[in-house]
């Protein structure tokens, strides 16, 4: 079904962003590309798609892929279009419409398909995917994970033989990580391709039949399901994976303490939008140099609770107390900071050192130098923070942060997308900040991550879950 | 409820503006505004009808009660935003006709009809699909300015940046998408969407038709 034969391309001459891979996927299987970011996996699935040659054009190809039949660098897109359907990381940006509907029939139209054929298709899709409950809604009312199997059932809607998925579950929580995994499954038992590009792993070890294991653009193994579910920890994580089971979360999930005398305290805290409840009477307590942990469903309420510990939206009831003094929103916008899942909305300077300076004149260049060194961006001073990459963004925007004398840091989902070895680099990051005597929050779904970094946890259960 | 053809609200968005612009009699005007509110009423959209009328009746009041006994200085300020307000009427209440009942789609169906070309239409789909999104994107960098102390003469700056880098990412990435699901392909066009005159949609044309000669022969 997909042959791809001594194929190198280089987005940059000389760069080797694939070097003579060779690939043959049957028709029917179910194949996990997988290794740290940067190997080349996002490539392959372009070389599938025909994104490369035909969207990349200032890349260089050698070798030849052949996808269904057709020599991927000769045919049109449209042609490919037929049989391969893609699914991208960012649910955000696959759209085109603003209703499921039209977004579902979106590639059919396109292709110019009988209108009573299409409808037909619709509702086979709608029906085969179980996603009725989505027809008739706006796009924008639907959750990260809606989005995504919205974007899958527009390409199943258009009877793709072969899908290629991009880190599809790179920006969806657990219960959505889920649905996608039943969504593969059905194509599975229907036969077609599925080809999935990931780093996280352990919901593909049912799916899969086999595993490719890519290195600095080279396949360097290829595993069946059976070899690759049986590496052991330390083989996994010197290869750079995450984990392959489901992980269970270690820190003990807390419910605050009262009065205490140095550090955060938050006191039976709710949040509404107009009489609509988000959360209600929510206790936690966190000292200096502890990093806590906040999980919670989609929806429960963390992003809410996060920016109102920050101070961007002011509590409903409750209080929020920092050394047993109570702060309002505004005074909390002094003393806290929030790093965004998507930091690029947080940069804004034409360099790093400028970055640093902009929000706190009054450092020294020494403090400044200190702080970019102790975050590892010393060597990065007068790159433009935009060059950077979401590591060294992330970093950039704490250094802020810590510039200006922050004493709290919430992190909203940190290491969203990341491979094992950035995981760990944001797990030692936290740590280090933690260290310098202060009080770090962290939002995320990732019990890896949390794992390794917090002792105690608190758990957001919204008012639509009670 | 009465449903248009989307085809006839961009006719009668193009109608209402000349019979506005062309015409010199204040009856013409006022019944002309009024039917198309009862259109907009009928179409289900009461509410903001009512709320337009209200509107267009404060306007009448102050430009023919209230200015001809207002000191001269006021009038002098008020004269031009009203009698600008006045002529931006039809424009507002057909625009809520098509804000209102003519989703995304139906408006594709009906320039598809039209020939309008391909592209042209994706892209004013795909910009109307961007403007929530940006809104979304401006509170998050609102947020991220509160939490930065950005001094007031930077904000703008500060808002401009982040905005355009990542309209030129998604625009990267919706390209990539759209490509891969076959907008290239130069076949003709089809839509699910089903659209056709009926006869309240010949009325409202004729309607339309017959004010716009009113509108010239009556001075």
């Amino acid at each position: 079904m997909i042959e791809i034969k001594d194929t190198s391309f280089d987005y940059v001459k000389g760069q080797n962003t694939l070097d003579h891979v060779n690939i043959n996927i049957g028709k029917g299987e179910c194949v996990l590309l997988c290794g740290e970011s940067g190997c080349g996996k996002t490539t392959v699935t372009k070389l599938i798609n025909g994104l490369i040659p035909h969207f990349e054009e200032n890349g260089e190809l050698r070798g030849k892929v052949t996808v269904a039949g057709l020599d991927t660098a000769k045919a049109e897109l449209y042609q490919l279009s037929c049989h391969v359907g893609s699914v991208f990381q960012n649910p955000k940006s696959q759209f085109f419409h603003t209703d499921a509907e039209s977004e579902i029939v979106f590639g059919l139209e396109n292709s110019g398909t009988d209108p009573a054929i299409i409808r037909q298709r619709l509702d086979d899709t709608v029906r085969e995917l179980g996603i009725s409950s989505m027809l008739g809604r706006s796009v924008f009312s639907m959750s990260g994970g809606e989005k995504q199997m919205l974007a899958f059932a527009s390409v199943y809607a258009m009877g793709a033989d072969i899908f290629v998925l991009d880190e599809p579950t790179a920006n969806l929580d657990e219960g959505a990580i889920q649905l996608l995994a039943r969504l593969i499954r059905k194509c599975k038992t229907d036969g077609k391709t599925v080809v999935i590009a990931e780093h996280r792993l352990y919901f593909l070890m049912e799916l899969i039949d086999r595993a490719i294991y890519m290195e600095k653009g080279r396949v360097v193994r290829e595993f069946t399901r059976e070899q690759f579910s049986a590496l052991t920890d330390s083989e996994r994580i010197s290869m750079g994976l995450r984990t392959l089971t489901k992980t269970a979360l270690i820190p003990r999930i807390d419910h605050g303490q009262q009065n205490v005398p140095k550090g955060l305290e938050v006191r039976g805290l709710s949040f509404r939008y107009g009489k609509q409840k988000v959360f209600t009477g929510l206790d936690l307590n966190a000292g200096y140099g502890e990093i806590i942990g906040i999980i919670g469903k989609n929806g429960a309420g963390k992003s809410t609770l996060s920016r109102c510990l920050c101070g961007l939206i002011k509590e409903s009831d409750g209080e929020i107390l920092l050394d047993g003094k109570r702060l309002k929103d505004r005074a909390r916008r002094k003393e806290s900071f929030l790093v965004m899942q998507d930091v690029n909305h947080q940069l804004f300077s034409d360099s790093v050192t400028n970055e640093c300076h902009m929000s706190s004149e009054d450092v020294s260049e020494e403090r400044a130098d200190h702080i970019l060194s102790l975050l590892d961006l010393a060597d990065f001073k007068d790159k433009h923070p935009m060059a950077l990459s979401g590591g060294q963004k992330q970093r950039l925007a704490v250094a802020t942060a810590i510039l200006s004398g922050k004493k709290i840091l919430v992190f909203d989902e940190p290491s969203s997308g990341l491979d094992y070895r950035r995981m760990e680099s944001v797990s030692s990051m936290l740590k280090k900040i933690a260290a310098d005597d202060r009080i770090i929050i962290v939002v995320s779904h990732d019990y890896e991550l949390l794992n390794n970094i917090c002792d105690r946890c608190f758990c957001v259960t919204g008012e639509k879950d009670q | 409820m009465l449903k248009l053809d989307p085809r006839t609200c961009l006719i009668l968005l193009v109608i209402a503006n000349v019979v506005i612009f062309i015409q010199n009699s204040a009856v013409i005007e006022i019944v002309w505004i009024g039917l198309l509110l009862v259109l907009l009423c009928i179409c289900g959209a009461a509410r903001s009808a009512a709320k337009l009328a209200g509107v267009f009746a404060g306007c009448m009041i102050l430009q023919y009660i209230i200015f001809p006994i207002a000191p001269k200085a006021i009038v002098s300020i008020f004269f031009i935003f009203i009698s600008y307000a006045r002529k931006a009427m039809p424009c507002l209440i057909v625009g809520t006709l098509i804000m209102k009942t003519v989703s995304v789609r139906e408006l594709t169906a009906a320039l598809l009809k039209w020939k309008v070309p391909y592209s042209f239409i994706i892209s004013l789909s795909v910009s109307i699909r961007y403007f929530p999104a940006i809104k979304e994107e401006i509170g998050y960098i609102r947020d991220a300015m509160k939490l930065r102390n950005i001094k007031f003469a930077d904000k703008f700056e500060c808002m401009i940046v982040p905005i355009m880098m990542s309209a030129a990412a998604t625009s990267d990435e919706l390209s990539a998408a759209a490509v891969t699901r076959g907008i290239e392909n130069p076949c003709e066009k089809t839509s699910i969407i089903d659209i056709k005159y009926g006869i309240a949609d010949y009325i409202c044309i004729a309607a339309g038709i017959l004010f716009t000669v009113l509108a010239v022969v009556i001075r």
